[in-house]
């Protein structure tokens, strides 16, 4: 289960007496607990209930609580359509990557190409710079795959044809003494070669 | 340059001889008499130069004679001028030996040809 970010810093809260106590517990939730005991100290960690996503909206007023909720305006807002698989009333935004967004435009963080109060994509983790990239091909996708399969398609015909129709000089094989070269190439001594003659011109 | 593959493949496909094939021809067919190609090294002496197996051909003692030479005159690699051009001499006659075989051998094809169409008509 998967939850979404805020812009929230999660700060906490410590007290002398409530640290001691706690020794060296790391868990925000267990802390929380532990902390609400004292009523002199409170932890403001964590998104309050009204700012985590609910369940999927069904009517009107909830789509506009959601959309104001989500920091995004009634007509833009569009819940992930309900499937079963449980994204509530979240966003659903256009699968697009950080690397389509202006590079020359001043950012609030300029690395994620986002500004503050933006909603966050789903799978925005994907879309940094880093990964995931939907930027359009330079060249039409089909364009570039004639061009490139046209060109290896041409050359495996090209070596094949090279292969059916070797090209040669126009002399006759080299001729070499001895039988070919009978003993130096390895063969059997014992076997008598055929006898080979090879002539002046 | 290349006529003779423009020949083989397009123009005279059956009379275009095909190195990679034995030629067929009697080596004495045409001729008068034919002098032998004469071995000058003996396997011995190639064995003791260590002349690599693609260089023991018809030309082997120039190249004995210029392996010695360049032995004796190391470092003064511009010495053996002499021996370096006999040998290169001699393969350059191999060369042209094995052009004229090649045309030889085309040659006796056509007539061939010649002959056999002579006989059909």
């Amino acid at each position: 289960m998967r939850i979404s970010l805020f812009n929230v810093t999660a700060t906490i809260e410590h007290g002398c007496r409530g640290f001691q106590k706690l020794g060296s517990s790391s868990f925000q939730g267990e802390t929380a607990r532990l902390l609400g005991a004292f009523s002199q100290i409170r932890a403001a960690s964590g998104p309050s209930k009204g700012m985590l996503p609910g369940p999927y909206p069904q009517t009107p007023e909830e789509r506009a609580a959601a959309a104001k909720k989500y920091n995004m305006r009634v007509e833009d807002y569009e819940p992930i359509p309900d499937n079963g698989e449980g994204y509530g009333d979240y966003p659903q935004l256009p699968d697009r990557s950080q690397h389509e967004r202006d590079p020359w435009y001043s950012w609030d963080h300029p690395d994620l190409r986002r500004n503050w109060g933006e909603p966050i994509h789903w799978d925005f983790d994907m879309f940094i710079r880093n990964r995931v990239d939907t930027s359009p091909s330079p060249v039409a996708w089909h364009t570039m795959c004639k061009h490139l399969f046209g060109f290896v398609g041409f050359m495996l015909l090209m070596f094949y044809l090279g292969e059916k129709f070797p090209s040669y000089q126009p002399v006759a094989p080299k001729q070499y003494p001895y039988s070919n070269l009978h003993l130096e190439r390895g063969e059997d001594p014992e076997k008598q070669p055929e006898e080979v003659k090879h002539f002046n011109i | 340059m290349g006529a003779h593959l423009a020949r083989r493949y397009i123009t005279e496909t059956e009379t275009e001889p095909d190195p990679a094939k034995p030629f067929g021809f009697d080596p004495e067919f045409g001729f008068g008499e034919r002098k032998e190609r004469e071995m000058v090294a003996s396997q011995a002496q190639m064995n003791l130069a260590q002349v690599p197996v693609l260089q023991r051909d018809y030309c082997a003692h120039h190249l004995i004679k210029l392996m010695k030479c360049k032995r004796d005159n190391w470092p003064n690699f511009l010495a053996c001028k002499h021996e370096r051009h006999d040998w290169d001499y001699y393969e350059h006659q191999d060369y042209v030996m094995r052009m004229k075989e090649y045309e030889r051998e085309r040659r006796l094809q056509m007539r061939k040809k010649r002959v056999e169409e002579a006989q059909a008509a």
